[in-house]
Parts: structure tokens; sequence; C-alpha cells
């Protein structure tokens, strides 16, 4: 089981605290909702989680390890990053043939991980054409290539219409429930509630609370309460 | 590492720079031939050198092959893809530099033959003999430097971290600065990059002279070496934010 762990991580940029002494975890078998303000070092922390981005103190681990010391990491953990972008020039599916033979998955997956996000339409266009959900699907499809048994989502839903995050959230939730861990960043509370087994907010860097989503007073009290 | 590689070539031969600079370099290089052919040369033998050794100039469009390539993963946030795939930062690096270096060495064979075929018509359309001995090595070290270039352009990329920055500071470096500097100060320019690369492509030097070809081309090599060790350095610590 793929459980992702946070331990004691600490990032500075500068003289920015970005991340501060922060420690929580993501269980297997669950989805887990991770809040907090603009600027909150969310972004950070994942990047920290996925090697990226070198912490200043601490450890984050997935499955008991370092992302970096993953061998073949696209089949543990499967990562959309709020900011990672395409070549222009090249088509959806020629991005998606690139990284499957560079992590040297099976050829067939590149229509497969289409087709599961809407995308098999687009597959042959350029993705400097691409509309933001546009983009945002084809970061799932790259998360899904290596069939991976966690994903860590930093505001996978930005841009996706209706049936787009109908389809996210059914497909995070089944997800889930066959055992995987999801880690998943957002701003919409009201997506948190539906799908969240365990929420972590944060503030300034720092772990302001966590559990699973409050029955009764509702998510955005606590929310704001802890976070505002 | 072989997989890294063939998923470089992929998105090299996909993106639309490379093959337009594959396109343009072997027509420019074919257009310098006409002018060594029509400009007055000391000695026919001279002449025939001096149009053979056009086929370095493709080293522009290698260097900037190289370049772009690089610079277009940070420009283009795709880099992240790349480390996610693979987290340990010297391979993907490595395989930058090979593909690209690959990439650059079909532009240099490309941009040789278009030289050959211009000089072998040129020449003898205007009276002059068409090929010396001397031929074959001047286009082979014209292949080799031109092709060491690209992952030139790769490391310079990484350690420059801009496209625009880059190719600037490329162009500076490596088209005026060391022509400047040759100019300054002949018995220098041997030493420089741009000096070994052209005595790796058989050129003679006008001022002081250049190193011989083998010479030339081990320094030019170290240069790139050295270039690339200090962008794998780099890459390694850097933060992909
Ligand atoms: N490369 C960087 N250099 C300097 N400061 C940075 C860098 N990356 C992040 N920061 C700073 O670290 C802090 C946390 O940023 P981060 O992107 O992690 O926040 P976030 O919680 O993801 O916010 P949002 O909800 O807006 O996406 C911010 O103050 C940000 O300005
Ligand atoms: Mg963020």
């Amino acid at each position: 089981m793929t459980s992702i762990s946070v331990d004691h991580v600490s990032k500075t940029f500068g003289k920015v605290v970005a991340v501060d002494d922060l420690s929580f975890e993501a269980p297997a078998g669950a989805v887990t909702a991770f809040l907090g303000p603009n600027g909150a070092g969310k972004t950070t922390t994942l990047r920290v989680l996925l090697g990226l981005v070198t912490p200043t103190a601490g450890e984050a681990t997935i499955g008991g390890a370092p992302y970096r010391e993953l061998g073949r990491p696209l089949e543990h953990v499967g990562a959309v990053l709020e900011s990672s972008g395409f070549h222009p020039g090249l088509t959806a599916a020629t991005h998606l043939e690139a990284v499957r033979t560079a992590a040297g998955l099976a050829a067939a997956r590149v229509g497969e991980v289409l087709d599961q996000v809407g995308l098999a339409g687009a597959a042959h266009r350029r993705t400097g054409g691409f509309s933001l959900g546009m983009r945002q699907r084809l970061a799932l499809a790259t998360a899904l290539l290596g069939e991976p048994s966690a994903l860590v989502l930093d505001e996978p839903a930005n841009g996706l219409d209706p049936v787009g995050m109908r389809w996210l959230r059914g497909f995070l939730r089944a997800y889930a429930h066959d055992g995987n861990t999801v880690l998943i960043s957002t701003h919409v509370l009201s997506e948190v509630e539906r799908i969240a087994d365990h929420v972590v907010i944060v503030s300034a860097g720092r772990l302001r609370w966590s559990g699973p989503p409050t029955a009764g007073s509702g998510l955005e009290d606590l929310y704001l309460e802890v976070a505002g | 590492m072989n997989r890294l590689v063939r998923a470089e070539l992929i998105k090299a031969r996909a993106s639309r720079a490379t093959i337009a600079l594959g396109a343009v370099a072997p027509v420019f290089c074919a257009s310098w031939v006409v002018l060594q052919v029509i400009v007055p040369a000391a000695s026919d033998a001279d002449r025939v050198a001096n149009v053979y050794n056009m086929a370095q100039q493709a080293y522009v469009f290698t260097m900037i092959l190289g370049i772009l390539g690089m610079a277009g993963e940070f420009r283009h946030r795709t880099i992240t893809w790349s480390f996610l795939v693979t987290p340990r930062r010297g391979p993907v690096l490595a395989a930058k530099l090979i593909a690209y270096g690959l990439a650059g060495l079909v532009i240099a064979v490309l941009s040789a033959a278009a030289t050959l075929v211009a000089g072998l018509v040129l020449l003898p359309a205007n009276g002059h003999p068409a090929l010396t001995s001397g031929v074959p090595a001047v286009l082979a070290g014209a292949v080799l430097s031109t092709t060491l270039y690209a992952p030139l352009g790769v490391a310079l990329a990484v350690l420059v971290g801009s496209r625009v920055v880059a190719v600037v500071l490329a162009a500076l470096l490596f088209m005026y600065g060391d022509g400047l500097l040759a100019w300054l100060a002949p018995e220098v320019f041997r030493w420089l990059p741009t000096g070994a690369a052209r005595a790796l492509g058989g050129m003679r030097a006008e001022g002081g002279a250049l190193l011989p070809a083998w010479g030339g081309g081990l320094l030019f090599a170290g240069y790139v070496a050295v270039t690339a060790l200090a962008a794998r350095l780099l890459t390694l610590r850097r933060d992909v934010t």
C-alpha cells in the first residue's frame, strides 16, 4: 500500500518561509484533500514530495521511500502539478508517447489514457491550441500513464467543465476505493466535501488542522476558522 | 538510458524548429560556397579548402538547435515531466546531450553533403579544380565540429536558463566575440573554443596559425565536456518550481 507521508518538512526560498515544519499523512485507500490559502505552501509541499524541490529540512516519502529513490516512479505515483506544461508544437499523442518511451511503459497506454480522460478526439492536435481544461485533461492522462497506485494532484479541477468534474470525482472515488492513494490540493470546498476522506489544512506553511471532513458545522466554516 | 535518448529524439523530431534548422543549414552552407568560389584566393588549393570549409558554417544552426531543445524544456515547463519520469537528473541531461548530438550529426552530414555538391558543381563551372586530397579531412572535421556544437548548445541553455539570453550569449561568444579576439590577439585565438573548432574543421587562419586538426578537436571536445559538466552540477541542484 502506497501511503504518503510528509515528515517535518520545511522549505525556505531566500527569506520566504514557504513550508514550516509540516507533517501529515495521506493514507492508502483514501482521498486526502490538501487545503489552504494562496501562498500557504501547498504546491511547494507537493514539489518536495515529488523530488522536484529539495527541502530545507525534513523528508517526504511515498510508500516509505523518497520519490527520488523509487525505481520506475511513474508506476507508483502519478502527478499533476499546477504549472506543468507541454511543448506547444507537440501533439497530445506525441507528448504522451515521449513520456511513455522514457518511462518504458507499454505502447498501448497512450491510447488508453487518452480515452480515459476523454481526449482521444484531440490526440493529434498540437497542445499549443489546447484550452485550459484540455491541458488539465492531458496532464491527468500523463499522470495515469504508469497505472500508479498513488495520485498527487495540484488543483486538477482547474478549468475542467462540469462533465470533466463529474468524471474526475467519480474516478478519484473509485480509485481510492480500490485501495489507492489520492492527495489533492484544491480551493473548491464543495468538491472536497463530496470526495475527501481526510482533510489537511495549512496556512503560512504550517499545519492548522487535519482530520475527517467535519459533519455539522461544515467545511467552509472550519476552513475560515483555522486558515483565515 | 537508451529509453531516455529515444524519448528525446521523439520530441526533437516532432518539433518544427528541428525541421526548420535542418532544412536551412545545408542551404546556408551552399550559399557560402557560392561566395567562396567567386572571391579571389591565393591559390587553387586555398580556394578548394575555403570552399569545403563552408560546411562548418552549419555550426550556428546546430548550436541553436541544442539551445532551443533544452531551453524549451524550461520555458514550456516540460522539464517537470522529465524529472518526474527520471528523478535522477544526471541521466536526463546525458540523454539530452546524446540526442541532440545525434540530431546535430544529421544536420552536420546534410550540410557537408550540400557543401560538397555545391563545390563539385560550382568549382569546375568556374574553371577551378573540383577537389584536392585534403577535402575528405576538411569535411569530416567540419561534420565533427558542427555536431559538437549541438551538445554545447544544450549545456549552455542549462547554465543560462533562458532561451533568448542563451542565443544572444552564444552569438556573442561564438560568432562575434571570438572573431574579435582573433583579430585583436591572433595568438590567443587558437586556444579559444571557436579557434579550436575551426582547426578541427581544417580551417587555416589568416593571423596566427591554428592548432593541428586533432589538437583543435580535442580542445573543442574538452570545452564541450567542461560546459556539460557544469550544466550537470547545476541541474542536479536547482529546484524546479
Ligand atoms: N521558486 C520560488 N521562489 C521564491 N518563492 C517561492 C517560490 N516558490 C514558491 N514560493 C513562495 O512560497 C510560498 C508558498 O507558495 P506555494 O506555491 O507553495 O503556495 P500554494 O499553497 O500552492 O498557493 P496557491 O493556492 O496560490 O497555489 C509563497 O509565498 C510563494 O511566493
Ligand atoms: Mg499552488
